[in-house]
């Protein structure tokens, strides 16, 4: 009986570690995967804070502030 | 025993004979090729704000050869989009390419989202080019096409350098196309992309914005055809402004990638803004004959060479000078008796000018003229430079060397103008005016600093210059024709010139006949620097036809004057208050 669990248990270990093996194998491209998806989101997230800056900008250059402020220079 | 004897045949055959065709097919397969487009360098003014910028969109394009039904497809989209089914169902069904159309420009993340889970549908990134300026530095900063290929101003002068250089990716894909694995030995070439250089300027936005307003009214206000403005340092000859009338906004030139925007195009075309004669900077290509804004020029030439003194007179006829070989001249306002140089400037009579010009000499007053940059090009770092018309001296005759002194018979432009007094107001140094201060990399290191040149030798001496700014020219603002343009705070000296402009009416071509100058059309120019002690700006102003029918006058010291006043007001009030 116990030898019949002893091979039970063998077999479960060596069907895990072929698994695991297999796993692993593949953890490189899983890795370069991920890697491409944050690279991709960190230049994402670049281009937002790029496209803020331009918006801010667009809003305080010398043009803007002028043609804001002209209306209240030609009230006063 | 047969079969298994066939079976290992077999397996050897495709393994030894057929390995490297299999393998190379399963790398084509499997290889998925990610081209990296640069991002254009940044356009910066020399206090770092950004004046063109580039950054990523989102191109929403259909398949429509993979899309069965456009109406369906067109409905989701449409919710998706906040556009109109019907718009979207005419894009599909109506393309001319089977394979792409594009649906929508610069789409926001969710739209991208969402609108790629639609079958048929893909999201393409690209780079979107933003002014944020608008027409502030148009003619400076230039414009790209819709291939981000700079066409004008800096933006196809360093084209090369703004471009940075395009990259190439290659890696293994799983079947769903998602990146497993970088190819290191691929027989194709992997390649970083370089994003392009920054451009840091020379001009500064609020120096730029105070020229263009102040120029924008008084084109307005007399109706002239166009307008030009420039503000210099005379010490380094970096150009701190530069406008020119009429301009154009370089964020709205590039035609709507999609249909349904035509209207915005129509509205624009209605605005001049796609008139090609809107995008020629004429501070640089338009030459013109200046007038009497050259006469300090030819003044300082005369008495560095030593043909004329400061305190001798000199009999400018009454009015009516007559000679063989020269013909006819006479005065703008009124004949003068005797005059010194100085009072020659500053009533800016013609006689006292021809009379220098023939004590010098065509040899002389052309070497002069030469040494202070006419007839050639100036350099500057901009396309289409014109490089005016200055004849040979060989082909002079006894009217060029009375005429050109004051200012007909020879073409210039108005940076050469500015260079040219950029020379006198430094002391007599040599500059060349650029517009570019440095050149970055994509981490902020310069890769190019432009520095000012070290000052040897002059053009005139150091004494001339300085008694033709500090004396004669600071006599027109205070006493002369140019007291339009006194300020209260600063000595300003200058220059009035008022041009008549050549007739082009009735020749072939437009081209003048040689019979003399336009009626009522002229070209009213101002130059003024400040303060006279130590100049730090020099500033031109000048409108070119301005309308003579209003009744408001025509002159540089009426039209131009006050325009180079206020501008130089700001500017040295804003120069004060920055680098105090």
């Amino acid at each position: 009986m116990m030898s019949l669990f002893r091979f039970v248990f063998a077999v479960l270990c060596f069907t895990a570690i072929l698994v695991f093996a297999v796993y692993l194998r593949s953890a490189n491209h899983r890795i370069f995967y991920n890697l491409c998806t944050h690279r991709a989101e960190q230049s994402r997230l670049k281009q937002q804070l790029g496209n803020k800056q331009l918006q801010l900008e667009s809003l305080i250059n010398p043009a803007a502030i002028s043609q804001h402020l002209q209306p209240q220079i030609d009230t006063d | 025993m047969g079969a298994f004897l066939a079976l290992a045949g077999r397996c050897f055959y495709l393994q030894y004979s057929k390995g490297e065709h299999y393998i190379d097919a399963c790398i084509k397969q499997q290889q998925s090729f990610y081209p990296r487009k640069p991002q254009r360098g940044v356009i910066l003014d020399r206090r770092g704000r950004v004046l063109a910028a580039s950054n990523r969109i989102a191109i929403l394009f259909a398949e429509p050869r993979l899309i069965k039904d456009p109406k369906t497809t067109s409905n989701k989209l449409a919710e998706v989009l906040d556009m109109g089914a019907h718009e979207i169902c005419k894009l599909i069904t109506e393309s001319k390419n089977p394979g792409f159309v594009k649906i929508k420009a610069d789409a926001d993340e969710n739209q991208a989202s969402a609108a790629s889970k639609i079958y048929g549908v893909g999201v393409q990134y690209d780079w979107q080019r933003h002014y944020p300026m608008g027409r502030l530095a148009a003619h400076t900063v230039g414009f790209t096409s819709l291939d981000n290929r700079g066409l004008g101003g800096i933006e196809f002068q360093y084209d090369t350098e703004l471009s940075g250089q395009p990259g190439q990716s290659i890696f293994f894909a799983d079947v769903y196309r998602r990146p497993i694995c970088q190819i290191r030995n691929s027989k194709f070439e992997i390649r970083n992309s370089e994003d392009g250089c920054g451009i840091i300027l020379t001009i500064d936005a609020a120096i730029q914005e105070f020229a263009r307003a102040e120029l924008i009214k008084q084109h307005e206000s007399y109706e002239a055809e166009s307008a030009i403005a420039i503000v210099a340092e005379p010490s380094s000859g970096a150009i701190l402004a530069l406008v020119s009338l009429p301009d154009f906004d370089p964020s709205r030139l590039a035609p709507a990638p999609v249909a349904g925007a035509a209207s915005a195009i129509g509205a624009e075309a209605k605005n001049n803004d796609w008139d090609p004669d809107n995008f020629r900077n004429r501070a640089i290509t338009d030459q013109f004959e200046p007038g009497s804004i050259i006469k300090p020029i030819i003044a300082a030439i005369a008495l560095d060479a030593g043909v004329v003194n400061k305190h001798e007179k000199i009999f400018c006829e009454n009015g009516n000078y007559v000679g063989r070989g020269f013909g006819r001249i006479g005065e703008y306002r009124r004949g003068f008796g005797d005059l010194t140089l100085r009072e020659i400037l500053i009533e800016s009579s013609n006689i006292g000018m021809a009379k220098i010009g023939q004590r010098l000499g065509k040899d002389r007053l052309y070497e002069g003229l030469k040494f202070f940059g006419f007839g050639k090009k100036t350099g500057i770092d901009l396309p289409g430079e014109a490089e005016g018309q200055l004849r040979p001296a060989s082909q002079w005759t006894g009217y060029s060397v009375t005429r050109i002194p004051f200012g007909q018979e020879i073409s210039v432009t108005a940076i050469q103008l500015v260079q040219a007094f950029c020379i006198l107001a430094n002391g007599g140094h040599l500059v060349q005016p650029y517009l570019v201060k440095a050149t970055v990399d994509t981490k902020g290191q310069i890769v190019k600093l432009r520095r000012p040149p070290p000052a040897i030798g002059y053009v005139v001496e150091p004494q001339v210059a300085k008694w033709i700014i500090s004396d004669a020219l600071t006599g027109v603002v205070n006493e002369g024709t140019g007291n339009r343009a006194k300020l209260k705070d600063w000595q300003v000296f200058g220059k009035t010139g008022t041009a008549q402009i050549a007739n082009t009416a009735g020749g072939p071509l437009g081209l003048a006949q040689g019979r003399g100058y336009a009626e009522n059309a002229y070209i009213a120019s101002f130059v003024a620097s400040a303060p006279a002690e130590n100049p730090s700006v020099v500033v031109l102003v000048s409108l070119y036809k301005p309308n003579v029918k209003l009744g408001k006058g025509y002159t540089g010291g009426v039209v131009a004057a006050p325009v180079a006043a206020a501008i130089l007001e700001k500017t040295l009030n804003y120069l004060e208050k920055t680098y105090r």
